[in-house]
């Protein structure tokens, strides 16, 4: 399925030109996220300590490792979300699609249109539903009322929510519950059409049931984004991801495909943490 | 029973009786002010008291430029004080949560807000009365400001500390600017807790007496121009209280009461607000 | 790679290790059925071959017990790893170890059968025959509970001298039916009887490779297997 292309007239409010990537050309296996010799650091204490790691296009890699391990800290120096708090700083490199992203030069604005983060905790905004999902389109791309009405269907659709809450698109967002209150995060992220999705911990909120629709989300995501998911649950990373990277103590300590990872790690240290055996 | 279940349980039984007996002691007095106020007030309640203005000593009259001067001047003062309380509190909360500069404001606020109103008065006196030369309606309306003032910058700043963080951050992830991020998002989500402080200020500016004294005066007759001297309702309860006529002190009882059943009526406001604000 | 501490959750190590009590228990009953089955045929002992019959059963019921067990374990501990190629091999090992069990009461219940018939000179091999294959079976079990890879490769080279074993058998017995057709009946179960020991021998290489592949989560190859003699 291709993603359309729109044309812009003009910026708005200053930010560039930008045009939608298309994730159809890309070969089966590339690396869309080449992150290299990364430090990160909270003041004076190290999180991540040379970490290099390459994240796969349209797959789902999960990032696991006990408490402390470095793993948010990992997905917020993706998009830069860490630059809002002046004692945190990062070192290294993160390519994507060839630019280091980590570069003073590269525009945030670029960046945060290429990669989406969802949060633990559902942060639906103080607005309708409808605002919430087309709420950052009108900074990015110059579109009519129906375009935008479009768009929001599209997204809510992508979510698996558009059945449950199209009949009220104008009514409050914090009325939906747990479950749902995520999927339109979910919704409201990819209505940009960004190219990788940072998940943090996204379901470690919610119930059951909501928790395993938004995993089979995941799973119908992946054919048209690149997903990062940071879990601390196991069988999750287990059942949603292709690859998986296990961090201890801030280092990469073993990446590589999902079932291998899960029934024949190399390292004994994913060996002791997957099976339990952690101090 | 063993003896310490027997003792605990008179220990008990105490503490409830004391506790009871003092809620009992506050409500006692605060019903009792209230309807001295709602049996003296009550006698004064009538049509004339909003239309006429107040009388010369010994006549009958009506409170309405007390009324109108201190609408107008509650009014004047949140125009000049909401906006810019809000704007300092938004700094506290938002960009100045790692300087220096933030904290030595945040300190003076406080300073500010415990400081007595009579203070404050005698301030605005001095910059304003003095050098024009004559009481004003400005003068008392910047008084009630610099009072609303620090209120609204504490409660705007600790309302928007509650939005969580992770709703900034996930505004900012999907690449809204800053400052778009802070009026279309963070103030619809602190909205509530905003506005609240915001009718909590004008309660207590409402019923302020020692600065309007000498920055506003009072006016026995009518006037609606900041520049002159404007009546207030506490003022006026003020000084006619104190006076040996019996239609004043009617007429005082009567502002008082509906001074009281306005700041009632705002703490009502605040309820409904955080209600549905829920 | 070590199972080098333990499960932060200790009922997780209690289960693991009361399965590898039951496979040791298994093959401990497995092992003494094929040797009391060699003996009751050697010394003509009917009664002791009635014995081992009726034993089978109790090798049967292990076997259902560690399926349990084993199920029980997957569903509730969710094992990852290691853990869980320990699991499924306990599962497989079982299974084998049950028919190993069975080849022994086929042996016994051909007691009866045989007694009465004057000693044979090929069956002289067989108690030779079945020690190598009931030694391969315990040094095979042994490699699960201590996760010993090197060992289950031993294992596996030993099974050549149980198949020499059985053509040589073979041949010996080929060679007395044809001199005497009266030896036929008793040469037939004398073949059988040797047929499954050697059944037995291979059993043991199976469980063998199943535990290389829970200790190592490699499959053992097969210049391991065959020790290059092949």
């Amino acid at each position: 399925m291709m993603n359309d292309t729109p044309v812009y007239q003009q910026p708005t409010e200053a930010m560039p030109l930008l045009i939608v990537p298309n994730q159809d050309n890309r070969p089966a296996g590339a690396t869309q996220v080449a992150i290299r010799q990364l430090n990160f650091f909270y003041g004076k204490s190290r999180a991540l300590k040379d970490v290099s790691l390459n994240v796969v296009a349209n797959a789902v890699t999960a990032i696991i490792g006990p408490s402390g391990c470095g793993k948010s800290t990992l997905l917020r120096t993706i998009n830069r979300i860490y630059e809002l708090y002046p004692d945190q700083r990062a070192q290294g490199e993160i390519e994507i699609d060839g630019r280091n992203v980590l570069d003073r030069k590269y525009p945030l604005s670029d960046l945060r249109r290429k990669v989406g983060m969802v949060f633990q905790k559902p942060t639906p905004f103080a607005s309708s539903i409808r605002n919430n999902v087309g709420f950052a389109l009108s900074y990015y791309e110059r579109l009519s009322k129906s375009e935008i009405n479009d768009r929001i269907e599209d997204a809510l659709n992508q979510a698996a929510l558009w059945d449950e809450v199209k009949d009220k698109l104008n009514q409050s967002a914090l009325g939906l519950s747990g479950g749902q209150q995520q999927r339109l995060c979910i919704a409201r992220t990819i209505a940009v059409r960004p190219e990788i999705l940072l998940l943090d911990e996204a379901t470690s909120a919610l119930d059951p049931i909501s928790t395993a629709k938004i995993e089979e989300l995941i799973h119908e995501l992946r054919e048209k984004f690149t997903i990062l998911i940071v879990t601390h649950n196991m069988q999750q990373a287990a059942r949603v991801s292709q690859r998986t990277a296990f961090f201890h103590l801030g280092e990469l300590v073993e990446f590589g495909r999902t079932r291998e990872i899960f029934t024949n790690p190399v390292q004994q240290r994913t060996q002791d943490y997957i099976t339990g055996r952690f101090g | 029973m063993p003896s310490r279940l027997i003792t605990r349980r008179i220990v008990d039984w105490l503490a409830f009786l004391f506790a009871s007996a003092a809620t009992l002691f506050g409500l006692f007095w605060l019903f009792w002010i209230l309807w001295t106020t709602l049996a003296h007030g009550f006698a004064g309640l009538n049509g004339k008291l909003f239309t006429e203005m107040t009388p010369p000593p010994g006549s009958e009259g009506g409170l309405l430029n007390a009324f109108y001067g201190s609408m107008a001047m509650i009014l004047l003062a949140l125009i000049i004080g909401a906006p810019l309380g809000i704007a300092a509190g938004t700094y506290l909360a938002e960009h100045g949560r790692y300087s220096r500069l933030a904290k030595v404001v945040s300190f003076l606020n406080d300073v500010l807000l415990s400081a007595p109103s009579i203070v404050i008065g005698l301030f605005v006196y001095e910059l304003v009365v003095l050098p024009s030369g004559h009481f004003s309606g400005y003068a008392g309306a910047l008084a009630l400001a610099l009072i609303l003032l620090p209120i609204v910058v504490r409660t705007s700043d600790e309302a928007l500390r509650l939005v969580p963080d992770q709703m900034r951050e996930a505004a900012f992830a999907l690449g809204i600017p800053r400052w778009r991020v802070t009026s279309r998002i963070l103030y619809k989500a602190a909205a509530t807790a905003i506005s609240t402080g915001v009718l909590l200020g004008i309660a207590r500016i409402a019923g302020e007496t020692a600065p309007l004294l000498f920055t506003a005066l009072g006016n026995q007759f009518w006037n609606a121009q900041f520049g002159a001297p404007m009546a207030s309702v506490p003022v006026v309860v003020f000084q006619y209280a104190m006076s040996p006529y019996d239609e004043w002190h009617t007429l005082a009882w009567a502002g008082a009461l509906i001074l009281t059943i306005f700041v009632l009526g705002l703490n009502l406001a605040v309820r409904l607000v955080a209600r549905r604000g829920k | 790679m070590q199972q080098s501490r333990e499960h932060t959750l200790k009922a997780f190590d209690e289960d693991l290790d009361r399965l590898r009590a039951l496979i040791s228990e298994m093959g401990g009953l497995a092992e003494h059925a094929i040797q009391e089955a060699m003996r009751c045929l050697m010394q003509h002992d009917i009664d002791g071959a009635e014995l081992v019959v009726d034993g089978d059963a109790r090798i049967d019921d292990l076997e259902i017990e560690t399926e349990r067990r084993v199920v029980q374990l997957i569903a509730l501990r969710a094992p990852m790893a290691g853990d869980l190629r320990d699991s499924i091999a306990a599962l497989k090992i079982s299974a084998v170890v049950e028919r190993i069990g069975d080849y022994a009461k086929n042996i016994a219940k051909r007691v009866p059968q045989l007694v009465g018939g004057g000693q044979i000179e090929p069956i002289s091999l067989l108690p030779e025959m079945a020690r190598i294959a009931t030694e391969m079976v315990h040094d095979v079990l042994d490699a699960f509970v201590n996760r010993d890879a090197d060992a289950a490769v031993r294992v596996c080279q030993r099974d050549q001298a149980v198949d020499d074993f059985y053509d040589s058998i073979f041949r010996a017995l080929l060679t007395f039916m044809m001199e005497n057709p009266n030896n036929i009946g008793q040469s037939a179960h004398l073949l059988f009887v040797a047929k499954n020991l050697e059944r037995v021998g291979d059993h043991a290489t199976n469980i063998a490779e199943m535990v290389y592949y829970a200790a190592t989560g490699r499959y053992m190859g097969d210049v391991q297997k065959y020790g290059g003699t092949r």
